[in-house]
Order: C-alpha cells, then sequence, then structure tokens
C-alpha cells in the first residue's frame, strides 16, 4: 500500500471519524430534546387530566348540594325520620335525581345507614351502607374515588357524599360520576394521544377491565407489566410499548394510579402518547444528518486525495529519485518543493545525490588506474617473461656474429627458433587478453546442469588419476529430476572449467572436489567445493577482480570470465571459504531467462555439442 | 265443583274490598256523572305486549305476553260456560251442561241462533272442532245436533273451571288459517308499526250480530308495544282509556288522581333451581339443599314491600290463595343463618368459583330487579350468583328449553314469570309442570282434590327446585269517561259491557 494511500485513508478514517461523532451527537442531543419535549407534553396532559378530574369532582360536588338542597329531598329526609316512615315511597327517587342532576350514581342513606333509594343498585334497597355513616363529617369532603358495585359491574365512580341534618340524625345523598370510556372520551387531548382506564376490581390483571373511549381496550395484555407493576407499588410508572417491529407504532405510557377514599388502589389511569410524530422527526433529522455527512465526506474524501497527493508527492519523487539512484543514476536530482521538512529532506536528496556521484566518479576513476596499473603490470609481465629470453637471444645473436659460420649458424638457427617460439608466445599471451575483451553475446537453450557438470569432469577425469600426482577425487551431489536452465551451453561449459581448474590449482597435495546441484525457488544453485589451502577474506573479496590472482603462472582473468559469463545468465556467484578448509563457489542461475530468445527445441545435452554447433566466438579458459 | 264456587266467593270478599277501595276514588266522583249506558265511541286499549296473538292454540301457558292476548281474544270469542265473580257457572254458548257419574263423559246444549262475525251460523261441528284442539288429549269430541258430547279416558271433574277460563274459546278456523269467533267485536283492520316507531294497531269493530247484543262502544282500538310510563302519560293526557300499569307505576297513578283497577293476585315471579347433581362442590348436595339455601336467603317481604312498594304479595306457593285456598300454608322463612350454613355446607368454607348463573326468562325491568335482588340475597348468604338477562325472552316460559339451548350451558337458576290463566288448579300445576319441563309430580291424574292439589303443589316446590318469591294483581289504568268496567276478579275483560261518556268519547280524541 502506498504512502499516498494511506496516508489518504488516515485522511478518511479522521473525516469519517469526525462526521459519524458529529452527526450522532447532534441526531442524539436532538433527540433526547425532543424525548424532553415529549415528556414535557405528556407531563402537561396528566396535570390537565388531573385538573380536569378535580373539576369534574367539584361538578359532582356542586350536583349534589343541589340534591340535598332540593325540597322533595328535605320532605323524604323528613318523612324518613318519623318512626312509622314507609321507605318503599322513595324507591324510585334517586332514580329521578340522578336524571335530574345528570349524575350516574345516586344513592339516598338513611340516618342508620339503610339504603333507601339507589339509582344504580336498585335491588340493594333496605340494606345498610355503613361507610357512610361511619365518617363523622361529610361537609366540606372533596370528591374520591369509590368502587361503585353494580348488578352486573363494578365501576369507578368520582363519589361524594352530603348530609342533610334532621334532627339530631343525618340523611345521606350520595352521588357520582361514573369513570368509563364516556369520561375519557370526554377529555380534550391533542393529537397523537389517548387515554385508557384501569378498573383495579379484581387482584391481578383483567384484560376486560381496561378500557378505552371506544370501549373494550384493544391488545390489553400488552398492559399487564405496568398495571401489574402498579398493584405491587402504587407509583406512577412511564413505559413505552411497541405495538409492532416499526417503531412508529409504539406508545409511550404514563401510567397514574387512582386512589380511593383509603388510599387503596382502585384504578390506573394510562395516557399514551404516539411515537410516530417523534420517530418521524427522528427520522427527518436522521435523513438530513446523513446527507450532511455524505456531503461533508465526499468534501472530505477529495480533500484527503488533494492533501494527500500534495504531501506525498515530494515523498514519492524522493522515492522515485531513491530508485534511480539504486538502480545507478548516482546522479539523480529531484525538485525541492518549499522549504518545510519534505523540502529539505529533497534538498539533502539532492546533496547526497551528487556526493555520491561525484565520488562514484572519483572512485571509478581510481578503479580505472588501479585496473589500468594492475593490467599494466600484468601485462608488463607477461611480456617481460618472453622479452627476456628474446633479448638474450638477440643478444647472443649479436655475440655469435664473431663466430665461425657454422658455429654462427647453429647460433643463428637456435636463437631464431627461440625467438619464434616466444613470439609465439607473445602472440598466445596478446591473444588471451583480446579473447577477455571480446566475450560473445550469449545464446540461451535449455541445458541440462547436472549433465554439463558431468563432462566437465570427464574432462579431467586423466589429471585426477594421473601417475605421479596426487589423486583427486570428484564427487557428486546432483538434484534430481536433472534441473535444466536456459543458458548458453557453451559459456556455462568454460565458466564451470576454469571454477575446476581453479580447484585443481588449489589443490596441490590432492583432495575432493565436490558437484552439486539444486533447484530453489525457480533458481538453480551449482557449488563447486574443494578441499584445498581455502582463501583469506582479503582474497575472497578481490577474488573477480580481473587480472588478480594469487597463482604464480595465473593470468587472473578465470573466475574474472567466471563472473562474467553468471552476469550474462542473470544469476550470482558468491564463494565460501576459511584458510585451510578448502572453498566453495556457489552460483545462482535463473531457471528461466525473461526478455532474451532462447532455444526451446532441444536440450543441449553437452556443452561440446552446443559448442560445436554454434559458430561462436572463442572464449578464454585461464 | 261447588267448593269452588262458594271457595271464590269467600276468598273474592276480601280481594274485592282492596280492589274497590281504590278502584272507588275514582270511580266514585264520576257515579252522578252518567248514570245510563250510551252507545258509541271506540274504545282506546294500550297494551305492552308487541303484538297480538288471537289464535288460542299458539299462546304459551303463563306466559304474561299471552295474557294480553287472551284479554283481546275475550272481546272476539265466546266460552261455552263463564264464570261469575262470585264463582258460580254461568251460560255462554252452552245453555245447559251434564255429566256422567265418573266425570268422564260430558254434555253441553248449544245456545241457538248464535252467529260468527261473518254472518254464519254457529254449529256443534265448529264447537267440537275447536274443543278437540283446544283440549289435550285422551278425549273424544263429538257434535250431535245441537248437542256436543266429550268423552274423557279420565275423570274431569273440574272441566267447567277449565273451559271458563285460559284459552278454551270457541272459534271457526277459516281456510286461511284466520279464527271467526262470536264475540261482541272482531278484528277490523291491522297497521303495523311505522319504520322507527315499535307501536302498531288492531281496530276491532262492534258486532252487530252478537247473541249477546251490540256492545256499547262502535270499536275498540288495540295499539300494541306501548312503553308502560308512555301509557301513563297517554291516560294522563287523555289518549287512551284503558291502559296496562306496571306495579312500580302505580303509586304514581295514584299520586296523578288516576282510576287504577287491581286484579287479585295473578302474575307470579318464581325461582327455578335447574341445578341437579354435581352443581355444588359436595358430593350428594344437589338442588334440594340448593334450594332450601337460597329459600331461606331471600327475602320476600322486602321485595314486594319495599323493591316493589307494597305493590306485590311475598309468595311462597305456586298456586295463589284465590286459587287453591291454601297457600298461606306455605311459609315465607328468612333465615339468613341457617342459609348459610347450608351454603357452607354446598360451597365449603370459602365461596365456590364459579358463581351460579340466573338467567332473567321474564321480560322488563321488574324482572331484571327481582333477578338482582335475588343475586344479593344469595350473596348475603354466602351463595355466588350471577345473573344473566335474555332480551329475547318474550316467549315466556315454554321457551325455556330453547333458550338454554341457545345459551349453550343450562343455567343453575332461572327467574320466571308466570300468569295464572286457568281456574283450575289442576290444569295450572300440569301447565307449569310441561312449560317448565319437569318431571311429574304424580297424583291421580283428573282427581280435583284439594289434598291431592296440595301434595302435587308441595313436591313441585320442594323436589322441582321451584322457589316463589312474590305474587302481584294486574294494574289498569281507566280514563276518566270509562264506564262499567267490571272485568272479573282474575283479569278477564267483559269489554263489551264497557260504555264511554259522551264528553270523553274516543272518537274525539287525538289518536297516538
Amino acid at each position: 500500500m502506498s504512502f499516498r494511500t494511506k496516508l489518504f485513508l488516515i485522511f478518511l478514517i479522521t473525516v469519517l471519524t469526525s462526521v459519524s461523532l458529529v452527526a450522532y451527537g447532534v441526531t442524539h442531543y436532538t433527540q433526547a430534546a425532543f424525548e424532553e419535549l415529549d415528556a414535557q407534553r405528556t407531563e402537561a396532559l396528566v396535570s390537565q387530566f388531573k385538573k380536569e378530574f378535580a373539576q369534574r369532582g367539584e361538578e359532582v360536588v356542586h350536583q349534589v348540594e343541589n340534591i340535598a338542597n332540593a325540597e322533595i329531598t328535605l320532605r323524604m329526609a323528613l318523612d324518613l325520620a318519623r318512626p312509622s316512615a314507609d321507605p318503599s315511597l322513595y324507591v324510585h327517587d334517586a332514580t329521578g335525581a340522578a336524571q335530574d342532576h345528570g349524575l350516574d350514581f345516586v344513592e339516598f342513606v338513611n340516618a342508620d345507614g339503610t339504603l333507601i333509594s339507589s339509582a344504580q343498585y336498585p335491588a340493594r334497597v333496605g340494606y345498610k351502607s355503613d361507610w357512610v355513616t361511619s365518617a363523622k363529617d361529610w361537609k366540606e369532603s372533596t370528591a374520591f374515588l369509590k368502587k361503585e358495585e353494580l348488578p352486573d359491574d363494578v365501576a369507578l365512580s368520582l363519589t361524594v357524599v352530603r348530609t342533610l341534618p334532621v334532627g339530631d340524625k343525618n340523611f345521606y345523598i350520595i352521588g357520582g360520576r361514573r369513570l368509563d370510556q364516556n369520561f375519557l372520551a370526554s377529555l380534550v387531548l391533542p393529537a397523537g394521544m389517548r387515554t385508557l382506564l384501569y378498573r383495579n376490581v379484581e387482584p391481578g390483571f383483567v384484560a376486560s377491565a381496561l378500557t378505552d373511549p371506544n370501549g373494550e381496550a384493544a391488545q390489553a395484555d400488552r398492559f399487564a407489566p405496568i398495571i401489574e407493576q402498579i398493584q405491587r407499588s402504587p407509583e406512577p410508572v412511564v413505559q413505552t410499548v411497541n405495538w409492532s417491529t416499526n417503531p412508529a407504532n409504539a406508545e409511550t405510557f404514563h401510567a397514574i394510579p387512582l386512589p380511593g377514599r383509603n388510599n387503596e388502589l382502585l384504578g390506573v389511569l394510562l395516557v399514551g402518547s404516539s411515537r410516530r410524530e417523534l420517530v418521524s422527526l427522528t427520522e427527518h433529522i436522521f435523513q438530513i444528518a446523513g446527507v450532511v455527512a455524505g456531503a461533508a465526506l465526499l468534501v472530505g474524501l477529495l480533500v484527503s486525495l488533494w492533501v494527500a497527493a500534495r504531501i506525498t508527492r515530494p515523498v514519492e519523487e524522493l522515492a522515485d529519485g531513491a530508485r534511480d539512484v539504486a538502480a545507478g543514476h548516482w546522479d539523480t536530482h529531484i525538485r525541492v518543493r518549499g522549504r518545510d521538512e519534505i523540502g529539505q529532506l529533497a534538498g539533502a536528496f539532492n546533496e547526497m545525490t551528487h556526493t555520491l556521484a561525484e565520488q562514484k566518479e572519483r572512485l571509478v576513476q581510481t578503479e580505472r588506474v588501479a585496473a589500468w596499473r594492475e593490467l599494466a603490470r600484468r601485462l608488463a609481465h607477461e611480456l617481460r617473461n618472453p622479452l627476456f629470453p628474446m633479448q638474450i637471444t638477440v643478444e647472443n645473436l649479436q655475440r655469435a656474429r664473431q663466430l665461425e659460420t657454422k658455429q654462427f649458424m647453429e647460433v643463428f638457427n637456435e636463437s631464431t627458433a627461440t625467438l619464434r617460439a616466444e613470439l609465439a608466445n607473445l602472440n598466445a599471451i596478446v591473444g588471451r587478453f583480446s579473447d577477455f575483451a571480446k566475450m560473445p553475446t550469449p545464446h540461451f537453450s535449455r541445458v541440462n546442469v547436472n549433465e554439463a557438470l558431468r563432462e566437465v569432469m570427464r574432462l579431467f577425469e586423466a589429471q585426477f588419476h594421473e601417475v605421479g600426482k596426487p589423486i583427486i577425487t570428484p564427487e557428486f551431489f546432483l538434484a534430481e529430476p536433472p534441473p535444466e536452465i536456459d543458458a548458453d551451453a557453451e559459456m556455462l561449459h568454460r565458466a564451470f572449467q576454469n571454477l575446476v581448474l581453479n580447484a585443481l590449482d588449489a589443490m596441490p597435495a590432492g583432495g575432493t572436489l565436490a558437484m552439486r546441484t539444486a533447484e530453489h525457488n525457480g533458481n538453480v544453485r551449482i557449488e563447486v567445493a574443494d578441499t584445498g589451502k581455502g582463501l583469506t577474506p582479503e582474497e575472497c573479496s578481490r577474488l573477480f577482480t580481473p587480472y588478480y590472482t594469487t597463482k604464480s603462472q595465473g593470468t587472473g582473468l578465470g573466475l574474472a570470465i567466471v563472473q562474467s559469463v553468471v552476469s550474462d545468465h542473470h544469476g550470482t556467484i558468491s564463494v565460501v571459504s576459511e584458510e585451510g578448509r578448502g572453498a566453495t563457489f556457489r552460483i545462482e542461475l535463473p531457471q528461466r531467462q525473461t526478455g532474451a530468445p532462447v532455444d526451446v527445441n532441444g536440450v543441449a545435452a553437452s556443452a561440446q555439442t552446443a559448442a560445436a554447433d554454434l559458430p561462436k566466438p572463442p572464449i578464454a579458459v585461464a | 265443583m261447588r267448593y269452588i264456587a262458594l271457595r271464590w266467593f269467600v276468598d273474592a270478599r276480601a280481594l274485592c274490598a282492596v280492589a274497590a277501595i281504590i278502584f272507588a276514588g275514582g270511580a266514585s266522583h264520576h257515579a252522578s256523572a252518567a248514570t245510563q249506558p250510551r252507545y258509541g265511541g271506540t274504545l282506546v286499549m294500550e297494551l305492552h305486549a308487541p303484538a297480538l296473538v288471537l289464535d288460542p292454540l299458539k299462546w304459551k301457558a303463563g306466559a304474561p305476553e299471552s295474557a294480553a292476548s287472551e284479554q283481546i281474544a275475550a272481546a272476539v270469542f265466546d266460552r261455552l260456560v263463564t264464570l261469575d265473580r262470585f264463582g258460580r257457572f254461568k251460560p255462554g254458548l252452552a245453555t245447559d251442561w251434564s255429566h256422567d257419574e265418573g266425570w268422564r263423559r260430558w254434555q253441553f246444549s248449544l245456545r241457538a241462533g248464535v252467529q260468527f262475525s261473518d254472518g254464519s251460523a254457529l254449529s256443534s261441528a265448529d264447537v267440537a272442532g275447536a274443543l278437540q284442539e283446544l283440549l289435550a288429549g285422551g278425549v273424544v269430541v263429538m257434535a250431535s245436533g245441537t248437542r256436543v258430547v266429550l268423552q274423557f279416558a279420565a275423570a274431569m271433574p273440574d272441566l267447567l273451571e277449565q273451559l271458563a277460563s285460559g284459552r278454551y274459546f270457541i272459534f271457526r278456523r277459516k281456510p286461511d288459517g284466520t279464527l271467526l269467533g262470536t264475540g261482541a267485536f272482531f278484528v277490523s283492520e291491522f297497521t303495523p308499526a311505522a319504520s322507527g316507531t315499535s307501536i302498531s294497531r288492531y281496530r276491532l269493530s262492534s258486532n252487530e250480530k252478537c247473541w249477546a247484543g251490540r256492545p256499547f262502544v262502535d270499536g275498540l282500538e288495540v295499539n300494541l308495544g306501548v312503553p308502560a310510563l308512555r301509557q301513563l302519560f297517554d291516560l294522563q293526557l287523555g289518549k287512551a282509556d284503558v291502559v296496562e300499569i306496571s306495579p312500580d307505576l302505580v303509586r304514581r297513578a295514584e299520586q296523578e288522581k288516576l282510576r287504577v283497577w287491581a286484579s287479585v293476585p295473578v302474575l307470579l315471579y318464581a325461582l327455578q333451581v335447574s341445578a341437579g347433581e354435581g352443581v355444588t362442590p359436595r358430593a350428594g348436595a344437589g338442588k334440594a339443599d340448593l334450594r332450601e339455601a337460597l329459600s331461606l336467603a331471600l327475602d320476600r317481604a322486602t321485595m314486594a314491600n319495599v323493591l316493589l312498594q307494597r305493590q306485590a304479595e311475598p309468595a311462597a306457593s305456586f298456586l295463589p290463595q284465590w286459587l287453591s285456598g291454601y297457600a298461606f300454608v306455605f311459609g315465607t322463612e328468612n333465615n339468613v343463618e341457617r342459609a348459610k350454613e347450608i351454603a357452607r355446607t354446598l360451597f365449603g368454607a370459602s365461596s365456590a368459583g364459579q358463581p351460579l348463573k340466573l338467567r332473567v326468562d321474564a321480560g322488563g325491568d321488574l324482572a331484571k330487579l327481582i333477578g338482582d335482588r335475588v343475586a344479593i340475597n344469595a350473596r348475603q348468604a354466602g351463595i355466588s350468583v350471577q345473573l344473566q338477562t335474555h332480551g329475547a325472552v318474550r316467549d315466556g316460559l315454554a321457551s325455556g328449553a330453547g333458550s338454554s339451548a341457545k345459551t349453550g350451558e343450562a343455567p343453575a337458576l332461572r327467574l320466571i314469570a308466570w300468569r295464572y290463566s286457568s281456574l283450575s288448579e289442576r290444569a295450572e300445576l300440569d301447565a307449569i309442570t310441561s312449560s317448565l319441563q319437569l318431571e311429574a309430580v304424580g297424583g291421580e291424574p283428573g282427581i280435583a282434590d284439594a289434598e291431592q292439589t296440595y301434595v302435587r303443589e308441595r313436591r313441585l316446590l320442594t323436589e322441582r327446585g321451584l322457589i316463589p318469591l312474590v305474587i302481584m294483581p294486574e294494574y289498569i289504568g281507566l280514563g276518566a269517561g270509562v264506564r262499567d268496567w267490571m272485568p272479573e276478579r282474575w283479569g278477564e275483560r267483559h269489554l263489551a259491557d264497557v260504555w264511554l261518556d259522551g264528553k270523553s268519547s274516543g272518537s274525539e280524541r287525538v289518536q297516538p
């Protein structure tokens, strides 16, 4: 992953995180604010209900007092105070009073608690209502909630009791208004809100006891947990009921316990607020936040791209420059942008490459001089060997002019023969140098590496067992199946030949010469190991330098040729050696040569065959 | 047969006194207004019953709704014999009668010259045909000249009481199913209820060819399905001459100085314990124990005197005192503590989980009120009772079994209303047994012996689980112009004798 991509992703993640956090914060706090508003609205409604409840109570008080103050009630009370009164005369009076005063429940109770007349439950006439007489004073009492038994039902009533004193006794007038669906329907509610009333007439939750303005509430069982919680602990409860998987269909209910005169739980009022509006509003905010976040992300994306490009361009130029340097373009120069750290880095890079180029130039010149010196030394050394006998021969020839003709001719013939021999030697020396200078371009074909090694070893087989000389033992550790590589068979043969010669020179007292091959990651590894005297680290470092040799008769071109061949095959060569423990030359060659023509029609059986078939320039064996 | 006349005479005296006192208030000041009957006018009657069924075969015994039809039918049809207010049998369509010693063969001589309302003559075949339809099985009716002979399989000593009351009218069935009568009136017009109202109307015209003579009024207008309170208002406003007054409105009518006529107690409210074995948790406990507990728990006196404002009497027997003469033998003990004890044995220390279902078969607010009171009284004794009202139970007792089937669950208790229609105790006992689909309570059929009737009734109460609650009279409100309103004590009208005072003749009134 490029630096630009990394930087872009970092910017993008940063922008994404920031936008997400902002969007979440906005929506969360907005939603919380709406929830708060909704709660306040519901609280207001609950407060309104309580006021209305109190107002209805006042109305009932007013109507009951009207009944108590009516002349017909006074007459009834006076008549019933007589010992011989006939209460049956007034059995239906409560019904009339209820109709006249718009009340649902009216009862007249005698001083001893006997029910004289009941509008809601006429059949109870004659029974005692001791709860009325047990209270000392009903005069200033307000309306209270009461469980009203009816012939076929139990209702909740907003009840008021007033007394009519007759002598030292009281005549009781009980009036009430039913809390039912009509009462709920009479409440003025804003849109999206509704009320339900639960009559707590039995222990546990009873679905039929829950009514809404339309009658028995639908899906009443869903309210069971709320009701049961209030039955356990009569405290207000706020709970949300999800009617479906769609959150817009949910409702938040404020459940208010309705206690009776003795604080017993008689009912529960549920004020429900639909969450549809809230959810709709929240969704709208989410949509806006989504659009804004998307736009911010898009802008952030573009800005990130621009910023990343702006920041990484100098770094990329630096990287390109570094790659150029690595590729050998030591004089690479990059553009300096600005004076920030990146600009300073670019300037330093330019200085570095400039310095490197200069040093390289100096090193090249130095090496070139050294090479020329070495070449001159070697050339002088090589040329001096035949020149000295030639000088002696010429001097002998000059001196022989004074001899007799016969003797002179003998000397002359001998001298010319010597001169011809040394001139031939000179010619050979010059030829070797010429051959090295003219290393040919490799011509690739499929080569069996194992066979190539065996062929080279066969050439030297006679030398390994030459009488009077120390014995060299060849060993083969070759990979199976035989690895094949794209190589110039003749050049490879020469390289192997030079390595074997080098190994033989290193083992004047005999030893073991091991050949190893192995395949590794598309490469073929070839090792030529001897058990000779080994090399010093300094010798190892200079071993492949042309014309460098540790031998008295060597030209210093053998391993240089090997390295040249290996390099032409895009491979590497190295040496591992410890002084006195022999040396191992390791060649790594790629199995396939890409970008170069390869003759794949046939595998070269041997380097000699290949060499015979192909017209090649001569290759030197040092 | 003779004892009943005496009994009627003795019993009627006391009841007469009560009715006379009520009636006197309204009648006294009119006595001097018009002493000579006059013809003309239409007597406007209003009834609560929604429909009029003039075919006696379709009446359901004991049903209050059928009683209304019977009252109107008495103006259209005649009986073979009738009974006067002193309990004496009088000739009707039969001028004389006789029977054999075994009370099995009865022979009636028919009145000559009697015509139906269409002018055709009444024949013995008509009488035989009607009686053959009306009398239960076990009788062979034969027509012979002007005589009709009835041959029963069993003794029928109370045949005259039976024929003088109830559904035993003489009629001729026409091919279209309608009936022709020989009475003082005939149906001339029927106006069904208009949309938006429940009131339908029958018009009956006077039968000029009636053998007993033309009635005083020209016709009757019978409005059906009129609510009780509206009837009262119509009477006050002079829109109606004869109305029914429900017991809870009697006091109001009296306070309004309206003329109110009361019959002897003819309407019984009773509780039927239908539950049998298994209704209570206790093994072996059943109807008898439950009946006893309920009977002891019921406060009939309060029901009659307070709830029904003294317009009813506590009832302990099925047959009323005026009919049986021995009703006082049955007690109306109210012992809640004893009832509680029995209830505890039935339901255990705690009240039974499932309340007993009390179905109110009788219609109207009064029945509902009584049912509520029964439930309260039962609850006081530890018996949980739940009321079930059936608005559709207008068919009376005969629909009882069918209604139970409709609900799918037989109620443990039923509140019934029974309107006496026969002057034969045996016939009433047979009718209630049949209507409630009770197992027969034994007794020798055909023997109208008072002691045996008493035994049958006691077994009906104790073994068949019937608990009488209250019995009440029929109240009729009379307009100021109605004269000679002299129905029988048990409620049978003689509308042909009624005449209207001139100033308030029906023809001058605003029609409802």
